[in-house]
């Protein structure tokens, strides 16, 4: 029996505006096991952001319930949202952000940094060879490519030992062999690291390569 | 990695941005530096220069002084002058130590720069003159051979303007007289390096002031005996007694208001160079939203994010502050320089001295500058929710 | 007890009464007073002037002191005329172009020092004199643009070969008179050898 990582029951996400009210995510149940490469796909629109954002602790559900690593997170405040992402998560984001003014290796310690944990050079170095960019230690990230920058973003994510890895159209601003270098990484990292992978992607060449595809439409699962 | 490293290197982004900014502070705090530095150097100067003086008080005619000094500057005639008994008189009190008439007189010269016309500073004086004044020495030549000799002693820098040395003369155009320099004396970084001595009978002969004094230099037995030694003299007519520590205070107390208006103006740079700090942080606060918002996704605590921006003001304010100690110290000659040409009186020495205390203060005082400028934006930075951080501009 | 009350005009007066001597003499050496406003008198087509602060020491040391003092004919005083005194020069200009010289030196004269002002040519030709500073019982007669005027046309090679022409203007002052041409002269001196740097002395003896 897989470990469950995230499990989420009938989880909502309503935005409040001024004279409506626009429901994101609802009644959304998901179980996220140890192992898992799970694609969201969807039309724009259609809540795989902030279905990810919810299961990522950096939004709160309106409704429902969300536990991560048996934790319940529900309703929690960001004092505790941002523990239980140091632990337990890592994010890859569609435009990488990377702090522009650090070098490759010093993105990738920031990580450790900011996650308590002890700086270690040799670690991220590892990391970075792991990713194949051993090379590019010393660069800034406006020296490097789409491709190497996401990589270094990869690195970034994985280097504190997360349970799960979230990635946000981790290939929206690559071109297509850079892309798929990417989704081979999460492939790699999958099987053979045992890290579990969510990627939110609307390309459905590599969205249908993960190990389970779930497609929204309107905020729910569509069938 | 730690909050300052990652500080210091946000900074090294926008080099003419914290350049820009740097400079706002390290200006601010180079007016404040300076400023102490004129405070403690006009004081010490001035009082060397009033301890220079050689005595504790001054007795001069009276009259108004205003309208004196402005016939002196302008040359010779119409002065109030006091007769030379009031000196055998005041020189007979026990309490007085050392005493000693003066005759002072400048002599315009038609000719003088050039045909546009300049004076000359004539003092006749005693032997008790130098008594008072033990610093004062000679480089060549001596005192004068008699008390009505028609000789002059030039200080320093009077016999180098008119490249004198003993046994030449001297021609005092108004009187048209010739004197034969006596002596010359070593430099004394005094007024009287500008001065020419002459005995005070020859000076009362020559500008016709028989028996007529300009003022007598009064030293005490005892420093606090100045109060009652002045209010013995109040009845004493056709006087009037000027206490040198007085002066000093007096003219302290005014150099204290302009002092303090000065220091208004420093108060107000750095209260201007706070709002640019902080300006220019919260500006690359919100420029570097979404880089904030996937440090909290990397599990910065707003705690963290707090720290970082807080470090960034206090690097740019300690770097300011740091320029601008360098920039005070280094520029404190030609600070000097400036004051000396706006001041209508400048004492000599040293007018800008910048005591290692004030480096301390000025550094500290910059980076408390930091901490303050820096809380606000500091704090917008930590409280960004991290979606919406992460989300903006996209 | 009584207090005596010191207002500020009074403390002003009596400072300024004391301390005002020290604004009687300027720096030493022999600057124009006003630079900006002498220059465009004497040369009222120029359009600037540069300033070379020059000593005989920092040219040519020792051998040089004496090669001038030979010239001038005469010992240079150890004190006032010393080898690092540092002379004035103000090259003229005319756009870019320099068109003439001003140059003063402090000569020792019976009664005071007199600075001495001499404005030439490109060649050192002098095209005016005039004294900015003179003490004397006759000094209007030495001042009086008749006689500082006779300079105007002298050159460096006159005062060598004797041939100057100028006669006392005082009556009783000839040791002013005899220390006015040697300050000339070691004005043009200091001009040829410090600033225009031609050689003159050399070429005179030949």
């Amino acid at each position: 029996m897989k470990d469950v990582i995230v499990r989420a029951e009938k989880i909502s996400k309503i935005y409040k505006l001024p004279g409506e009210q626009i429901a994101a995510v609802k009644d959304i149940d998901l179980d996220i096991y140890a192992g898992d490469f799970i694609s969201i796909m969807g039309p724009s629109g259609s809540g795989k952001t902030t279905l990810l954002d919810l299961i990522g602790c950096l939004t709160s559900a309106t409704g429902g319930r969300l536990t991560v690593m048996g934790r319940d997170v529900s309703g929690a405040g960001e004092s505790c949202l941002v523990k239980v992402r140091r632990q337990f998560l890592g994010f890859v984001f569609q435009d990488f952000l990377l702090i522009p003014s650090l070098t490759v290796v010093e993105n990738v310690l920031l990580s450790l940094y900011f996650s308590r944990q002890h700086q270690d050079k040799k670690r991220a170095i590892n990391v970075l060879n792991l990713v194949g960019l051993g090379q590019r230690l010393n660069h800034l990230p406006a020296q490097l490519s789409g491709g190497e920058k996401q990589r270094v973003a990869i690195a970034r994510a994985i280097i504190t030992n997360p349970k799960l890895l979230l990635a946000d159209e981790p290939t929206g601003n690559l071109d297509s062999r850079a892309s798929q270098e990417v989704f081979d990484l999460f492939k790699q990292l999958n099987e053979k690291e045992g890290l579990a992978v969510v990627v939110v992607t609307h390309n459905p060449e590599l969205g249908n390569q993960a190990g389970r595809v779930i497609k929204l439409k309107d905020g729910r699962l569509a069938a | 990695m730690n909050a300052i490293t990652i500080g210091f290197k946000n900074l090294t982004r926008k080099k003419i941005r914290t350049t820009l900014t740097v400079a706002g502070i390290a200006l601010a705090v180079a007016v404040l530096v300076s400023l102490l530095g004129f405070d403690a150097g006009y004081q010490k100067s001035l009082s060397g220069d009033i301890d220079k003086l050689g005595y504790h008080l001054l007795v001069t005619a009276k009259g108004c002084p205003y309208e004196a000094a402005t016939l002196i500057l302008k040359g010779g005639g119409g002065l109030r002058y006091m007769e030379e008994n009031i000196f055998k008189r005041i020189a007979s009190d026990p309490r007085v130590d050392k005493i000693t008439p003066q005759l002072m007189n400048s002599v315009y010269n038609q000719e003088g720069a050039g045909g546009k016309g300049a004076f000359a500073m004539y003092v006749g004086i005693e032997h008790s003159y130098l008594e008072l004044k033990p610093w004062l020495k000679f480089r060549w030549g001596g005192w004068f051979s008699g008390s009505a000799a028609d000789e002059v002693i030039m200080g320093y820098e009077a016999a180098e303007v008119e490249q004198r040395k003993p046994g030449d003369k001297v021609f005092v155009p108004g009187v048209s007289k010739v004197l034969t320099v006596k002596g010359v004396l070593k430099r004394s970084g005094t007024q009287d390096d500008g001065v020419i001595f002459l005995p005070l009978a020859t000076a009362q002969n020559i500008f016709e002031l028989p028996g007529k004094l300009t003022g007598v230099g009064v030293k005490l037995k005892d420093i606090g005996q100045i109060a009652d030694f002045e209010e013995s003299l109040y009845n004493e007519p056709g006087i009037q007694v000027v206490s040198l520590a007085e002066v000093r205070g007096t003219i302290l107390n005014l150099v204290a208001s302009a002092r303090a208006m000065a220091g208004s103006v420093a108060l107000i740079a750095i209260f201007v160079a706070l709002i640019g700090v902080t300006n220019t942080i919260l500006v690359s606060v919100f420029e570097r939203t979404r880089e904030i918002g996937v440090m909290k996704a990397l599990g910065a605590s707003s705690f963290d994010v707090f720290k970082i921006v807080w470090s960034e003001t206090v690097i740019v304010c300690a770097l300011g502050g740091l320029a601008g100690v360098i920039l005070a110290i280094s520029g404190s000659g030609l600070t000097a320089k400036v004051i000396r040409g706006m001041l209508p009186y400048a004492p000599q020495g040293e007018l800008v001295l910048i005591k290692g205390e004030f480096v301390w203060m000025a550094l500290l005082a910059a980076i408390v500058v930091g901490l303050i400028a820096g809380t606000y934006p500091a704090w917008r930075a930590s409280r960004m929710k991290p979606v919406e951080a992460i989300r903006a501009g996209e | 007890m009584k207090t005596i009350r010191l207002s500020f005009s009074f403390i002003f007066s009596v400072v300024s009464l004391f301390f005002c001597a020290a604004a009687v003499y300027a720096a030493v050496g022999c600057q124009l007073n006003d630079p900006d406003r002498d220059v465009k008198k004497i040369f009222p087509e120029s359009t600037g002037y540069k300033s070379d602060f020059v000593s005989i020491k920092e040219i040519g040391g020792g051998g040089l002191y004496q090669k001038i003092e030979a010239a001038l004919g005469d010992k240079f005083d150890p004190v006032y005329e010393a080898m690092d005194v540092p002379y004035s020069f103000y090259k003229v200009l005319k756009g870019r172009e320099t068109i003439g010289y001003v140059h003063g030196v402090n000569q020792k004269g019976v009664f005071g020092g007199m600075q001495l002002i001499i404005s030439t040519d490109l060649a050192g030709k002098i095209i005016n004199f005039y004294y900015q500073k003179m003490s004397s019982p006759e000094a209007a007669k030495f001042m009086d643009k008749d006689f500082t005027g006779k300079f105007n046309g002298l050159a460096l090679t006159d005062f060598l070969k004797g041939n100057i022409g100028i006669s006392d203007p005082s009556k009783e002052s000839g040791e002013d008179f005899r220390y006015t041409l040697r300050g000339v002269k070691k004005n043009l001196i200091l001009l040829h050898e410090l600033e225009l740097k031609d050689n003159v002395l050399g070429s005179v003896k030949k």
